[in-house]
């Protein structure tokens, strides 16, 4: 889920002892849970949404920046002709009042913000938390004091306030990329925490001071002692990361500060439909669901994933 | 001649609103016949930039002057054009001129007394108006800076005591030397800056915080940001003055309110909303007053002002004449018009000067079917230009939603001629300071300018005389420096008679928009909805369309 070189070693170094906690174990139980499969198949639409976004479009005729003022009443204020928001079999799930972009082409391209600005968070956050948990976990001394008082900040500062504050005085440049950086910035002592407290526990085991012992180098402890014990719970801090991360952007969007228009994004579009809730409450359903449905489904399964792995560790 | 305040386009946008269905007949509705008595509420986003008359300058606060403060001749308080005729306030007419124009001389009227009781005497106005020097103060009206005669390091009368130019042979009469002849100063001594102010007084901030009243009301309770309350100035006689009605007992402000949570109450009408006004509902709003009910409480006109975009003409390849062309033809206003709320919030633009200013006229010099943009005649002119493959321009819009959405509207209409339109957003506090600057502006932006009064020569010289172009708050965005219309605006400002320069003003638009400076987007509207118990409501031609303060009241103040 984290680095790659991360799950080669993994793969490399115990290839069959760990059965437990194996990716086939959870993906098979995964899909006997109807509830978690609902939630995987969920987010397998939205992913591929994200990633076929010009294919999908072009079948449904309309793109994400294409105005259609037939499909509006100008002498109402913009608002979308027909009932449920101006649902149609040319716009499937209506279109937004004052210009006629079709809305499912905006979601559409809004689940690739959705998805590329949180899982590049998440990675970045895995990164960042994994590196700078396990050096303080591992040397201790100063480069833990270090590491901690800087997470302690972190953690204590009003994030969002000042996520605000840095996105509306930077110059809108690359709207996503600094997203990603802003966000990150203030996520990664979550995870950093509780790797550190576990490489602190593993440190002191028995397998490691054999390790050690045996003549193993800081390098080859921490790579292929510690870091494959880490697995579970990074598997498990990161996916429930996620949906987190996707709240954040359109949080920051609603707020103004997010990607910048016309980039379709799905907070935006619940921000831009709050003043039409009760003239084109689909408006405002729509993106509202599809927001929904998405960080539920990650926690569900984060929490799915989470509950296997502490059985498998139980076991 | 004139450079007009960025100021004033500023908060064109935001405060504005201009011509009038006016009132419905006599029997119902908002312009019913008011009754004398009672509070009048008013409920408001924004407060008044200031209530120091030499500070305050938009349309919003310039109908609130009225309620508190009198010049020394006014615009008419009339539904239509009789509202933007002037006519005598403290002044007994509008003005005699002499020595061809050079110097004007006003006579105040009897009984004419400051909410303190003192008497208003001439040496009162030219205090007032001096302070119009005060580089701290004067940051409002600029036409009497720019006109009367005055020591080039004038700074008014805190620092620089007593104005030579502006001369008081007695307590009566008021005399002003100006630079050249000006032939329609009378229509010049309406604005914010001819306040009288008692002598010695209003130094620093101490007018925002407590003005001193010499009109039929007088500040009781000033909340700044949250609330306003005026009351009557028993000092004020209503013999002296032929142009305010000033019905309701009392007006009450409430600041800070979210637009929709307006527009919910206004819809409504409960309880002490029945005497409401508030300002232009939203788009979101207007699918939801189309009931008979509310419609009856509806009144809707023209705002005053023009929306346009600015193509800096010193920018490749916007120097190219064909280019700017090709803009102004390709440019779908019906999708830009849709973006800030559809045909009842705005008319579609076709020439610089909007409807309500006199002498202008009605013309389309770049027309496509339906207002939807003729990207194939654009195409045309863009190959006869050498830009047949396009090119990336940059264009600044404010930080706000319906800005943003006027931007992107553009952005889609340029994009068939393979023109790039990189949207730059600006925070709102720092736009107009931003376009302003030559060295900051980029090839295009969004903006708007309302008239300081309804003629042409408040509207193209401040925006098209090419040596009025300064480093800094400069309003002619295009920085169009044509030798052809610099040469016309100078010949406009030598007429005497005031219709005849309206109309060549109306001639001279055609003369600018053949060079495709600007390309003219909306006519925005006013769409008011007021409470039931609302009466003797028009919208004023002089106040961007702001319902007339001085007229309106309460059909029955009992309740």
């Amino acid at each position: 889920m984290t680095t790659s070189p991360t799950l080669a070693e993994v793969e490399e170094v115990v290839p069959s002892s760990a059965p437990p906690t194996s990716g086939r174990r959870i993906l098979t139980a995964v899909t006997r849970d109807k509830g978690a499969l609902a939630c995987l198949v969920f987010l397998a639409i939205v992913v591929l949404m994200a990633v076929a976004a010009p294919l999908i479009t072009k079948l449904s005729g309309w793109g994400p920046y294409q105005f259609d003022s037939a499909a509006i009443n100008s002498d109402l204020g913009g608002v979308p002709h027909g009932s449920l928001g101006g649902i149609s079999g040319s716009h499937w799930f209506g279109v937004e009042p004052q210009n006629g972009r079709d809305l499912f082409a905006r979601i559409v391209y809004g689940a690739r913000v959705s998805i590329t600005i949180s899982l590049s968070a998440t990675l970045l956050t895995g990164i960042l938390g994994v590196v700078l948990g396990m050096l303080a976990g591992f040397y201790r001394g100063w480069v833990d004091q270090v590491i901690s008082r800087l997470m302690d900040f972190l953690m204590a500062f009003p994030a969002l306030i000042f996520m605000i504050a840095i996105l509306s005085s930077l110059p809108s440049g690359n709207r996503p990329v600094l997203l990603v950086v802003v966000i990150s910035a203030f996520g990664w002592p979550y995870l950093a925490r509780v790797i550190r407290g576990q490489t602190m526990t593993l440190a002191n085991r028995e397998f490691v001071e054999a390790a050690r012992a045996s003549g193993a180098k800081d390098s080859q402890v921490v790579f292929r002692e510690i870091l494959p014990n880490l697995r579970g719970s990074i598997v498990v801090m990161t996916t429930l990361a996620i949906p987190g991360y996707i709240g954040t952007e359109a949080g920051l969007s609603f707020l103004g500060v997010g990607v910048s228009p016309p980039t379709a994004s799905w907070g935006q579009m619940i921000s831009s439909s709050v003043s039409w809730y009760s003239v084109d409450p689909m408006f405002f359903a729509i993106p509202g669901l599809f927001l929904f449905l998405t960080v539920l489904s990650l926690t569900v399964l984060g929490d799915k994933i989470r509950t296997l792995i502490d059985q498998g560790e139980a076991a | 001649m004139l450079v007009g305040l960025v100021a004033s386009a500023a908060l064109a946008l935001t405060a504005c609103g201009g011509n009038s269905s006016g009132a419905k007949g006599e029997s119902a509705g908002p312009g019913a016949k008011a009754a004398q008595g009672g509070t009048l509420q008013v409920l408001a986003n924004a407060a008044f930039s200031h209530l120091d008359p030499a500070r305050g300058f938009d349309g919003g606060v310039n109908n609130f002057y009225r309620l508190i403060y009198r010049t020394l001749t006014t615009q008419g308080a009339a539904p239509g054009a009789d509202g933007t005729k002037i006519v005598p306030d403290l002044a007994t007419d509008t003005g005699k001129p002499s020595d061809g124009g050079k110097t004007w001389t006003f006579t105040l009227k009897d009984g004419l007394f400051f909410e303190t009781g003192a008497p208003i005497t001439s040496a009162d106005v030219k205090w007032g108006v001096s302070r119009a020097w005060d580089p701290e103060i004067g940051i409002g009206s600029p036409y009497a800076k720019q006109l009367i005669a005055a020591p080039a390091s004038y700074q008014g009368p805190y620092k620089s005591g007593d104005l030579p130019t502006i001369v008081t042979p007695d307590a009566k009469t008021i005399v002003f030397h100006l630079k050249k002849p000006y032939a329609d100063f009378g229509s010049v001594v309406a604005q914010n800056t001819f306040t009288p102010v008692p002598k010695g007084q209003g130094a620093g901030n101490s007018l925002d915080s407590k003005p001193i009243a010499s009109g039929p009301y007088k500040v009781s309770e000033n909340k700044p940001g949250a609330s306003l309350k005026v009351v009557r100035n028993d000092k004020w006689d209503k013999k002296t003055d032929d142009v305010r009605t000033a019905n309701p007992d009392a007006f009450q402000w409430t600041f800070g309110l979210d637009p929709a949570t307006i527009d919910e109450r206004m819809i409504a009408g409960q309880g002490t909303d029945a005497d409401a006004i508030a300002g232009t509902i939203q788009a979101a709003s207007v699918a939801r007053i189309q009931t008979p009910q509310l419609k009856e409480r509806t009144m809707s006109g023209l705002g005053g002002c023009t929306t346009y975009m600015g193509l800096n003409s010193t920018k490749k390849p916007l120097d190219n004449v064909k280019v700017r062309q090709a803009i102004n033809l390709a440019v779908n206003k019906q999708t830009v018009r849709d973006a800030v709320g559809g045909s009842t919030l705005a008319e579609i633009a076709t020439s610089i000067q909007p409807p309500t200013i006199a002498g202008r006229v009605d013309y389309d010099p770049y027309p496509s079917p339906d207002h939807k943009g003729d990207v194939d005649g654009a195409r045309k002119l863009l190959t006869e230009a050498g830009f047949a493959n396009g090119f990336t321009m940059t264009l600044d819009t404010r930080a706000q939603p319906k800005m943003q959405a006027m931007a992107v509207a553009i952005q889609q209409a340029l994009e068939p001629l393979k023109i790039t339109v990189k949207i730059n957003t600006i925070d709102t506090a720092t736009y107009y300071e931003v376009i302003g600057t030559t060295s900051q502006q980029h090839d295009a932006a969004i903006t708007g300018w309302c008239p300081d009064w309804p003629s042409g020569a408040t509207f193209l010289p401040p925006l098209f005389d090419g040596r009025n172009i300064t480093p800094k708050g400069n309003s002619n965005l295009a920085q169009l420096n044509d030798p052809g219309v610099n040469a016309k605006i100078d010949e406009i400002a030598k007429l005497t008679d005031v219709k005849a320069a309206n109309a060549a003003y109306g001639e001279l638009d055609k003369q600018i928009m053949a060079l495709a400076p600007v390309v003219p987007l909306l006519y925005e509207k006013v769409l008011m909805l007021v409470g039931s118990n609302i009466g003797g409501a028009y919208l004023h031609d002089g106040f961007s369309g702001g319902i007339d303060l001085v007229s309106v009241g309460l059909k029955d103040s009992s309740k």
